[in-house]
């Protein structure tokens, strides 16, 4: 399927002398849209359907309907439901404060702020669980050197539930924050001016009116936290697994992973709970925003008005404070757990090595191999779907009319599944060779690259939609008139304005790809091994500090990402770096 | 298992001959194993320095999920490995009874006791890995018996490697409830006790190295290496006797590189293959190799008594059982 959009593009444009084939306002590029999506979207969720309740292709409900009523089954969606929502609410709460005050007030630094809260994110999930496990563990170097050690025996306090919720909360915290600071940037200013005209202090106008004007955002962005906290699995896989504290994709995955493809039909009927569950938050949230109603003209967007005076080196402290919290604490603990020469040791600058990075960036292969694989898979994901997204843009914004919505349903899809999930509807898609080409792409990378396409898709689309929508049609009209080709329009028309936007979107999803372990978890073979499964890996092998210093070497090259996107970002137009408030 | 570690003291095996075939043995080879990363690693490197030519790579996960992928592939067609390098010799049997291994006629298995190796030769015993018990140093109780984890010092105290999750927790689980006079009731009462049960060996070190748990089941060679690193942990050989698994390795008989494969098992069985295990810490399968320091001698560990053929078809039930003891 990678290659569908692509050929079609090349088909028609070898041929530019004949362009009727084109159909420059025809069927070509909505057919193309809708193809791709099918492939894509509804694709792994019907195989999905069938396996569940039509084990062998025979209709035979009562398997699924078994396993989904199964008390494991039931337990996990109730732990599931509690870990999602109450980490909701955590995000919702620390997000939401972080991203008004650094939208409205005065407080200092908020560039080098709001890129900290941005990079926290990009830490895979099953990073951050992991530096939280080992911050507080009883023989925490940390811990330890400001004598603060627990007596060895105490149980891991963020093993379980309390600890699933808080680094779930953190972790979904600049979700938040992102989809709050693109509300309030819809905002008017005007709004605020007329409020201060009648003489009402900041916190006035922030409770009594910026709130209640952002009402459908932020039920959008809890909800979205929501939904998130359902489908993430390196947070409970990490810290649920070890107590038998099971949510709905950590139970998926242990079904697969211990009973091989004679689970996979308990584990589709398991997946199609998932998906339910996320349904209920992708309504509401649907539900939610559609309530917005229409678009407000914006003269002047929002400018900070609240001047905090002496409470400005405060309010700065305490966002540092959360920053260190969520970001610097995690990371200081993986660094202290990857210099330790053995566990349980305490850390002195005696004792400090760096061997352990030293074994996996330079001596094992499998490390060395997987930076380089989850390099390629992001990567190629990247750049196949900001060429993509360029095309459904343009597809989506100006030819499909009343589909639009139904294909903008059912691209969201796999994102809305949860990453084993739609792994599992991989494996069963292809796990037998494809038909009519009798090739098997099972354990190649190619399932590893369709799984990340379709799953991000809808991400990739986000800021191309948003720009096309911004584009008045005069280019495009003036070009038809011309008779262009389709191919034509979308390589000089149409590529390079939305080029900006199709190049970070391709750069957000290499952000996101390149931690990514739920997807890769079940589908990596031999030699496709990706950075986040691994990391898993070491762990359970009782490499922890090997693990750790994978962890810490990613970051770095996150970091590195970010820097070169932000130093990119002067050149690029406001608002599309999500960091860059 | 028994006859390996009572024989192997007594026998006298003859040292293999260097194999200089070097050069005729060239390709890629997969390698799937359960073994941990670094040491897989360090097995690859040595086997490369004889065998240039070969192209290694492997897969390493648990046991059983080493397994799962193996049967997911073997069901589209398209088995990758090449060679299986797992925890135990249970799993063997029962590909050899699916007739999925391919036998090697001509390996040198001069030098061990009869019944260490499959006698047609079709899987090899590596290593003798035993289960025992490990302890954090500050623990007050140094538990002597596998009874002494129900005790009340060690309540909540204790973690174990889930068979879900672990080969040689499937053979240890299967051993002890065979051989402790409760049998199951033993399992039901370190549930009672409060005992974890969940992940894979390495997480039991981590905890009860970092102290969150203070007594842990675990194969022997993990909380030995990590001591001799300093690592506040001390494994102890229970007075009962330990279980055991030999790490067999085994070719696969879709292998595409069945040359290569062969070269590679008779470099782990090799003296230099079994002295490489010796330097990675774990108790060679050969007898003529010495043990790690921080082992008592080969006579001096008590195996509990195993029939491989018993487990293969007691092990769903076993299974079963376990899950619905500690999972439910």
């Amino acid at each position: 399927m990678t290659l569908a959009a692509p050929a079609e593009f090349r088909q028609t444009g070898i041929r530019p002398a004949l362009p009727k084939l084109a159909l420059p306002s025809g069927l070509g590029l909505p057919a193309l849209v809708l193809l791709c999506a099918t492939l894509l979207g509804a694709l792994p969720f019907l195989r999905l359907l069938a396996a569940a309740f039509a084990p062998g292709w025979q209709f035979a409900p009562e398997g699924a309907l078994a396993e989904i009523t199964s008390r494991a089954a039931v337990n996990a969606t109730l732990h599931t439901f509690e870990t999602a929502g109450l980490s909701a609410f955590g995000a919702l709460a620390i997000g939401g404060t972080a991203a008004i005050l650094l939208a409205v007030t005065d407080v200092r630094g908020k560039r080098p702020l709001a890129f900290a809260l941005v990079f926290s994110m990009m830490i895979a999930p099953q990073v951050a669980a992991l530096a939280f496990l080992s911050l507080f563990a009883p023989s925490s170097a940390l811990l330890g050197a400001i004598g603060l050690s627990p007596a060895p025996g105490t149980p891991n306090p963020l093993l379980g539930r309390g600890g699933i919720i808080l680094v779930m909360a953190l972790h979904h915290a600049p979700l938040v924050a992102i989809t709050l600071w693109t509300g309030l940037r819809s905002v008017p200013h005007a709004l605020v001016e007329a409020a201060q005209m009648e003489g009402a202090a900041p916190a006035t106008i922030v409770g009594r009116i910026l709130l209640p004007v952002l009402r459908p955002q932020i039920i959008a962005a809890a909800l979205l936290a929501f939904v998130a906290g359902i489908g993430n699995f390196g947070i409970p896989a990490l810290l649920g697994l070890p107590v038998n504290y099971l949510t709905l994709p950590t139970l998926i995955y242990r079904r697969l992973s211990s009973f091989g493809p004679a689970g996979l039909p308990d584990a589709a009927a398991l997946s199609l709970l998932v998906a339910l569950v996320a349904g209920l938050g992708i309504t509401a949230s649907l539900l939610a925003t559609r309530r917005a109603g229409g678009k407000v003209e914006i003269e002047r967007p929002l400018q900070p008005f609240w001047h905090l005076g002496g409470a400005r080196p405060v309010v700065a402290a305490g966002l540092w404070l959360l920053i260190a919290l969520k970001l610097g604490l995690p990371l200081l603990a993986l660094i202290g757990e990857a210099l330790t020469p053995a566990l349980g040791v305490a850390l002195t600058w005696q004792n400090l090595t760096f061997d352990k990075f030293a074994e996996v960036l330079l001596r094992q292969d499998v490390t060395v191999r997987a930076f380089r694989n989850s390099l390629l898979f992001a990567g190629s994901a990247a750049v196949i779907l900001a060429l993509l997204s360029i095309a459904f843009a343009y597809g989506l914004e100006r030819r499909m009319g009343k589909l639009r919505r139904v294909v903008e349903v059912v691209i969201e899809l796999p994102y809305a599944l949860p990453g084993v999930v739609l792994a599992i509807a991989c494996i069963l898609m292809f796990l037998k060779p494809l038909p009519l080409i009798g090739v098997s792409i099972y354990a190649t990378p190619f399932i590893i690259l369709f799984a990340y396409i379709a799953r991000f898709l809808p991400l990739a689309l986000k800021a191309p939609v948003a720009a096309m929508a911004q584009i008045e049609a005069h280019h495009e009209e003036a070009a038809k008139l011309d008779g262009v080709t389709l191919w034509q329009m979308l390589r000089f028309i149409v590529a390079p304005i939305l080029a900006p936007a199709a190049a970070v979107s391709g750069l957000m999803v290499f952000l996101v790809a390149f931690n990514e372990l739920t997807v890769s978890a079940l589908l990596w073979s031999s030699g496709t091994e990706t950075l986040g499964v691994v990391l898993f890996s070491l762990k359970e092998a009782g490499l922890a500090g090997e693990a750790a210093a994978v962890a810490i070497s990613a970051c770095a090259v996150i970091l590195a990402v970010m820097l070169g996107l932000d130093a990119l970002g002067r050149k690029l137009p406001a608002n599309i770096l999500p960091w860059r408030i | 298992m028994r006859a390996l570690a009572t024989t192997a003291v007594l026998a006298l095996g003859l040292a293999l001959p260097a194999i200089d075939t070097a050069g005729a043995v060239e390709g890629k080879l997969v390698l799937y194993t359960s073994q941990p990363n670094t040491d897989a690693q360090q097995t690859i490197d040595a086997f490369k320095a004889k065998y240039p030519k070969v192209e290694v790579s492997f897969v390493r996960d648990g046991t059983p999920r080493v397994m799962a992928k193996l049967r997911a592939e073997i069901e589209a067609g398209a088995p990758q490995a090449d060679v299986l390098l797992i925890a135990d010799a249970v799993t063997m049997e029962g590909l050899k009874k699916e007739d999925r291994l391919l036998a090697h006629d001509k390996a040198d298995v001069s030098a061990f006791p009869t019944g260490v190796h499959d006698p047609a030769k079709m899987w090899f015993a590596t290593k003798l890995i035993t289960t025992g018990i490990v302890y954090n140093t500050k623990a007050a109780l140094k538990p002597e018996s596998w009874l002494d984890l129900a005790r009340p010092e060690a309540k909540n105290q204790l973690a174990m490697p889930s068979p879900l999750n672990s080969g040689a927790a499937m053979i240890h689980t299967i051993t002890l409830t065979g051989n402790l006079p409760g049998g199951w009731s033993f399992y039901e009462e370190l549930k009672k006790n409060g005992t974890l049960a969940a992940g894979a060996n390495g997480d039991i070190l981590r905890q009860v190295a970092t102290g969150e748990k203070l007594y842990g089941m675990i194969v022997d060679f993990m909380p030995i290496r990590e001591k001799a690193k300093g690592a506040p942990v001390e494994f102890v050989f229970p007075k009962e006797g330990v279980s055991a698994v030999s790490e067999p390795v085994a070719i696969l008989k879709s292998s595409k590189n069945p040359e290569a494969a062969k070269a590679l098992v008779d470099f782990l069985i090799s003296k230099d293959g079994q002295e490489l295990a010796l330097k990675q810490g774990y108790v060679s399968a050969h007898p003529n190799v010495a043990l790690p320091a921080g082992y008592p001698t080969r006579g001096a560990i008590k195996l509990m008594p195993f029939d491989a053929a018993k487990a293969l078809a007691d092990e769903p039930a076993a299974r079963k059982r376990f899950s619905a003891i500690f999972e439910g």
